[in-house]
């Protein structure tokens, strides 16, 4: 195959499979490549670009979504780190809120802290509140602890000091020290990284910044010099948490904003697709064999959190897209539990042995089983490669679930596939509805191998209006590695009452966060004009305790608009604004955006016939009383333009999609189904 | 009333998890609105009710000290106001004598309608900062009756078909120490009752209101059944524990019983407290309410997976003692009835941990409260600081205890940052870390404790109070595990500089600019003989700091050595250790008859300290003056003895406890 002169890539590395996304800037066509992930996820890259028959001096821009830093906090797998505390505070960390992700279960502990106790040193020094230097930095006890750490060889340091979010001096101090006695150690401190209040979640980012520094820094290393060696001539870029990519000189400062960078792709992708789509409000169902992750996009921009974590009692305070991640899949198990309730998951039969009509060896039925026995899922997959046993899965389904509730065998499968989407429509409710927004304002984005399955299903018991599934769906994630600017999100906590606020001094705030997402910028190479640079304010009435947020404008001049815009967010958000009451101003934010330039995906032509089905099945949908003779597309054969009525069935190499009776189809310029779900 | 049998399944399973989804819904709204700091660290609870008041679901992070008790209040509202609701009502209620808790928790309730009918009610529940009364935060540790504790309010309509009743509302803010935050909280509530409302609706116009109403009995039904599957799938028979507050002023030393006993028949549970003592004379006390949630705590602890309603009440059967203090009546105090709350858990860690041995637990330590306030001269305004710390849970079959966690009272509460409080209060804490040696020893140890130290900066006319327990009724080990240590606060006055142990419970002492305090928690209590305890567990604790070489031989019997502080690197000497271990089996028995008043001569003397005297000698004493407490030792020893030396081999070798 002639490659083109001028490609982009774009890898996401997943647990089992590395997808590779080749987009031509001339023609924005695409391909994609599936390649098995490896135990250094890097031969993986390498191996796949291979296969994927990529010249790598033809790549423009090379971008990259990876697991990397999340796996090695979640197996604690970095070299051994150290913390050095205020005196009297070594535990931070341990201590954390003191909570439990599962109140009851006394069996059930929260993971260990990341750097062990006995490699947390302390020394004097305390600033208070506001920020006076109550006791300065013992220097003779910063040396011996720099030299203690320098004889345990630890490989990276998070210097971690009380209040110093408002007065880093000793902080920056001990930084020196260690940098003195042990030069080249990688050194985090809690004011560089997040000057924010509350200690523990500012050490928590901190420690998590620390330890995985020298793991990303060999990480973005090697992948570089691999990507150099053959032909790659620009700069590496890897997604991180937040939404935006940043390059490898920033990676190696800001190493924790990679712990969410696999799981923010395929919102991105989510929120692309829809906006493609024309829709600028979008709900990103992404459904794989084992889970499924929920996102949103609002007004264009996919929501962010600050509230995450990688585990439980950690959490990692840089903004971070939002994704609601629940134990849905296709292979989740169907059981009935002790006192005969119908329930679906979170066990799940993984990809081995998979569900029953896999004919590994599970007995107990899963949704793939009751979609293949209700004749939603063909028994024969990824072009004849796979086959799937309608026996095994009908056995299942009758003996794990028909039997013991006294069901017909098609009811049986349609229960277990409705409490599937059940629960899945409570994690769309518990982001959509719980936050103020209206899910018919929305479209479903359907993708993973298994959301086309489900989406008009879901759309339906949540009256969502449109389902659109992107053409490879179960490749989509990778797009979004390929599509998105360079972004850092800066900030500070500015706690200050309105009434005591000044917006000059504000805006002179403003000015240097701004002139450091300049520099930042600069260095990585983006030129002024393609710099945007977004200001918002965090806001609370006085005397709450969370905070929302307020974009404003630049320069900034006007208060009285700020505060009215954050009494309609608190209206807008939990349905009730406070007039009288004082406002508290509580953390000023910048994004700051290189823009890279856009490659835009390929338009079909539109217009083309409905072409005649490959086959036609008998499959049971929710809407009829029995089977419906069904006609089966193969997705290749629909081209752009062409619209027609469920019920279809919609199969291609790595997904299938259903169109239930009635519901009106057509397939976009860009090669998307998308399906208008009437009211019922 | 239809049953779940008559639902489908599907449906059944749906409405199951779209009421555990509103409450979820409902709880997320009140964290990100809330006033109240304690609210905001989660301190509060969300329910659904059926038409008669019955729960049909509570949140999943409810703090554990409101199950139990939402049903109570909103039967309460029915009471009072049943057949006289209309659409857009909200009533408010606190009433502990009704089956609340304290007066701190303001439970908001909302009726749902449907057709012209109530078919069930959403109700939010929230600790306020403060309720009135003589001291901030409505704790009043002398208060012997309700009076000096707070606003009692009986149920009230707080508001009208949908406008909020200004006039009451400023009278109830009108009578606490910050009005401005508890209207804030009462909206915050109330909106939250309305998400619950909304979801209730949005299910009634999908499967209709007789489903709706089906599904609501057919889930309490369904928990029943699983509840008493569990209670028959466990032996029949009966158990016993006994655990104590530490005193009633009124009535001398010696500890006060709080006595748990256990029937288990068929698929029936009786959990009878006759035997426990009468009402004392501090706010310990604990009415009809909050003890049950003390039952219903205690046992979801060992049946955590089964979800919460009215079904898993109705397994239950109570027998309380009547005006008792596990059954106070009005006018007795009982905001402090957390204390009462934790020994009936702590008897329930204790019972089952015979009957289900896969999940024992030894003791926990004991939640405390710390109020202090005052004036702040930086702001020139009044503040109200109001602290409690994480401490050692139990320690378990093969595993040690965890912690430091929150108390057992309430398990999402989160522990409070320190750079929070420093902001908004003349505070400086000069040490918040965890306690070495603070772990009831066994052969696996309890949880770990905090301490935490604090200076009183720029402030004038400061008091402090403080609510806590266990200083003498220190926390136990099971199956031949140590107890800890006593709880208690030291305050270091700036004008002498001299400490004074001023023990767990006191209220509205004076405290200036410059003065300093430090309360440890404590560890949880030690599973099994802590001589059997692997010497390189005992090791990798003294490397973290967890337990220091002294102790590591005193309680351990295990002989270390340090081989690189610099490297924390240490190694067991086994010849010692062997040798250590021998001796210590030799000695043990006869530390536990050793004359009381010889210990208390010791301690005087400075040759043992309070871990010696609770975990060596099992004597209680008078911490700051080192006088026998005689009946609360005999008290304690009594239990020493049944718990732990009971358990105690005089002849295993260190090899074999090597090989475990």
């Amino acid at each position: 195959m002639a490659e083109a002169q001028n490609i982009r890539v774009a890898v996401d590395i997943g647990g089992t499979f590395t997808d590779i996304y080749v987009l031509d800037e001339a023609t924005g066509a695409l391909r994609v490549a599936k390649s098995a992930s490896t135990p250094n996820p890097i031969d993986g890259v390498m191996r796949g670009l291979q296969e994927a028959k990529v010249d790598l001096a033809n790549v423009t821009l090379f971008s990259h979504g990876t697991t990397v830093a999340t796996n090695a906090l979640i197996q604690r797998s970095y070299p051994r780190g150290a913390m050095v505390c205020t005196e009297g505070f070594r535990d931070v960390i341990e201590i954390r809120r003191a909570d439990k992700n599962d109140l009851w279960d006394t069996y059930h502990d929260v993971a260990p802290p990341p750097i062990r106790r006995r490699d947390r040193l302390t020394v004097a020094e305390r600033v208070d509140a506001f920020g006076e230097i109550v006791t300065p930095l013992d220097e003779a006890g910063a040396r011996e602890v720099a030299r203690i750490l320098k004889k345990r060889k630890v490989a990276s340091v998070a210097v971690c000091f009380m209040n110093s979010y408002v007065n880093p001096a000793n902080e920056i101090r001990m930084k020196e020290i260690l940098e003195e006695e042990m030069p080249g150690t990688p050194i985090s401190t809690s004011s560089g990284v997040l000057p924010e209040i509350f200690e523990h979640e500012r050490f928590s980012t901190t420690v998590a910044n620390a330890v995985l520094t020298p793991v990303v820094s060999r990480y973005v290393e090697e992948l570089g010099t691999k990507l150099a060696q053959d032909g790659y001539k620009s700069d590496l870029l890897l997604l991180h948490s937040g939404g935006g990519v940043m390059t490898a000189h920033t990676v190696k400062d800001f190493s924790a904003r990679l712990a969410a960078s696999g799981i923010a792709a395929g919102a991105i992708a989510s929120r692309h697709i829809g906006m493609l789509c024309g829709f600028r409000n979008s709900i990103g169902l992404d459904m794989g064999g084992t889970s499924t992750d929920v996102s949103m996009a609002y007004d264009g921009e996919t929501r962010v959190t600050k509230d995450w974590s990688v585990e439980f009692g950690y959490p990692i305070r840089f903004p971070s897209i939002e994704v609601l991640t629940i134990g849905a899949g296709g292979g989740s198990l169907a059981w009935i539990d002790d006192v005969g309730g119908l329930r679906n998951g979170p066990q799940s039969a993984g990809a081995n042995p998979g569900p029953a009509c896999y004919g590994n060896g599970n007995a107990v039925p899963t949704n793939t089983d009751a979609n293949v026995m209700l004749g939603r899922l063909g028994t024969s997959l990824a072009g004849g490669q796979i086959t799937l046993d309608y026996d095994k899965a009908k056995e299942a389904v009758k003996t794990g679930v028909a039997e013991p509730l006294g069901l017909g065998l098609d009811e049986a499968a349609l229960s277990i596939v409705s409490v599937a989407n059940a629960n899945m429509a409570d994690a769309v409710r518990l982001i959509s509805i719980t936050r103020g927004y209206d899910p018919r304002d929305f479209a479903l984005i359907a993708f993973g191998g298994a959301g086309a399955l489900h989406g008009a299903a879901l759309a339906k018991e949540l009256s969502i209006p449109a389902v659109i599934v992107p053409p490879a769906p179960g490749v989509t994630s990778a797009l979004g590695c390929l599509l998105v600017d360079i972004q850092h999100d800066l900030g500070f906590s500015y706690i200050k009452p309105v009434a005591n606020a000044d917006a000059g001094e504000i805006e002179a705030e403003f000015q240097a966060l701004e002139k450091e997402a300049v520099e930042r910028l600069s260095k990585e190479g983006v030129a002024p004009e393609d710099m945007v640079l977004q200001r918002n304010i965090d806001m609370m009435y006085q005397g709450q305790w969370r905070s929302l947020s307020v974009s404003v404008g630049a320069p900034f001049t006007d208060l009285d608009a700020a505060v009215e815009a954050f009494h309609r967010e608190h209206q807008r958000g939990y349905n009730f604004r406070r007039d009288g009451a004082p406002v508290e101003l509580y953390r000023l934010n910048l994004r700051a955006i290189g823009k890279t330039p856009h490659a835009e995906l390929a338009k079909h032509p539109t217009g083309g016939a409905l072409p005649a089905p490959k086959a036609t099945r008998m499959v049971r949908f929710d809407e009829s009383e029995s089977r419906i003779d069904t006609p089966v597309y193969w997705r290749d054969d629909l081209p752009a333009g062409v619209a027609f009525t469920g019920p279809a069935i919609v199969e291609q190499l790595d997904s299938t999609t259903v169109i239930p009776p009635g519901v009106k189809v057509e397939i976009d310029a860009y090669m998307n189904i998308i399906m208008r779900i009437e009211e019922a | 009333m239809a049953t779940e049998t008559e639902l489908h399944p599907v449906t059944f399973e749906v409405l199951k998890n779209a009421f555990i989804n509103t409450v979820d819904q409902m709880a997320e709204q009140v964290l990100r609105t809330c006033y109240s700091f304690v609210i905001y660290n989660r301190d509060f609870s969300s329910a659904l009710h059926d038409a008669e008041g019955n729960t049909i679901a509570q949140g999943n992070y409810d703090i554990a000290v409101h199950v139990g008790t939402l049903h109570y209040s909103c039967m309460d509202v029915i009471r009072v106001f049943g057949g006289k609701m209309r659409e857009g009502d909200v009533f408010i209620v606190n009433d502990p004598y009704s089956g609340g808790t304290h007066f701190n928790d303001v439970r908001l309730v909302r009726p749902v309608f449907a057709d012209g009918e109530v078919i069930g009610y959403a109700q939010s529940n929230g600790h306020w900062a403060d309720i009135g009364g003589s001291v901030p935060g409505s704790f009043d540790v002398m208060a012997k009756e309700m009076f000096k504790e707070g606003l009692r309010i009986t149920p009230m309509r707080i508001v009208e078909q949908g406008e909020l009743r200004r006039d009451i509302a400023n009278m109830l803010a009108g009578n606490t120490r910050d009005p401005a935050a508890i209207i804030g909280d009462m909206e915050a509530q109330i909106e939250a009752t309305r998400v619950g409302e909304r979801e209730i609706l949005r299910l009634v116009a999908k499967y209709g209101k007789d489903v709706v109403k089906a599904g609501m009995a057919a889930v309490q039904d369904y928990v029943e059944r699983a509840m008493r599957q569990r209670l028959a799938a466990l032996p029949d028979g009966t158990w016993e524990s006994v655990d104590f507050i530490d005193q009633d002023p009124d009535d001398g030393e010696g500890l006060i019983p709080i006595r748990s006993k256990v029937t288990i028949k068929g698929d029936s549970i009786v959990y009878d407290l006759t035997g426990s003592h009468g009402v004392i004379g501090t706010l310990y006390n604990s009415a009809f309410g909050a003890t049950f949630s003390g039952i219903v705590g205690g046992l979801k602890t060992f049946f955590p997976d089964l979800p919460l309603n009215s079904g898993f009440y109705r397994a239950i059967k109570m027998v309380a003692p009547e005006n008792s203090i596990v059954s106070a009546e009005w006018p007795v105090a009982v905001t402090g009835f957390l204390m009462v709350y934790e020994k009936i858990m702590n008897g329930a860690f204790e019972i089952f941990s015979k009957i289900m041995p896969e999940r024992a637990m030894a003791g926990t330590f004991n939640i405390e409260y710390l109020l202090t306030g005052g004036r702040n001269k930086r702001t020139d305004s009044l503040f109200m600081l109001y602290d409690w710390l994480p401490g050692g849970w139990g320690a378990r079959n093969g595993r040690d205890g965890a912690g430091p966690i929150t108390a057992c009272f309430g398990t999402g509460l989160q522990a409070q940052p320190v750079e929070g409080q420093e902001r908004a209060n003349p505070i400086l804490t000069e040490r918040f870390e965890i306690l070495t040696d603070s772990a009831g020893p066994g052969r696996h140890r309890g949880g770990m404790a905090t301490i935490k130290s604090s200076r009183l900066t720029k402030c004038e006319k400061g008091v402090i109070s403080y609510i806590c327990d266990r200083e003498r009724a220190i926390v136990f080990g099971i199956e031949g595990g140590l107890p800890s240590m006593p709880h208690g606060l030291t305050l270091r006055r700036k004008k002498d500089g001299t400490d004074t142990w001023m023990g767990a419970i006191f209220s509205d002492v004076p405290i200036a600019e410059g003065d300093w305090f430090s309360r440890p928690t404590a560890g949880g209590g030690g599973y099994g003989d802590p001589l059997e305890r692997d010497p390189e567990a005992v090791k990798e604790d003294v490397a973290d700091d967890l337990v220091s070489i002294r102790r590591a031989g005193m309680d351990y019997g295990v002989v270390i050595e340090t081989v690189d502080a610099d490297l924390a690197e240490y190694k067991v000497d086994y010849p010692g250790t062997e040798k250590l271990r021998q001796e210590l089996r030799g000695q043990r028995r006869g530390w536990l008859k050793l004359d009381p008043e010889e210990v208390s001569r010791l301690y005087k003397a400075g040759e043992i300290d309070a871990m010696d005297c609770c975990r060596r000698y099992a004597v209680v004493l008078e911490w700051e003056t080192g006088n026998l407490l005689p009946k609360s030792t005999a008290q304690f020893r009594e239990m020493v003895n049944i718990r732990s030396a009971a358990y105690w081999s005089d002849t295993a070798t260190p090899a074999e406890a090597a090989a475990e």
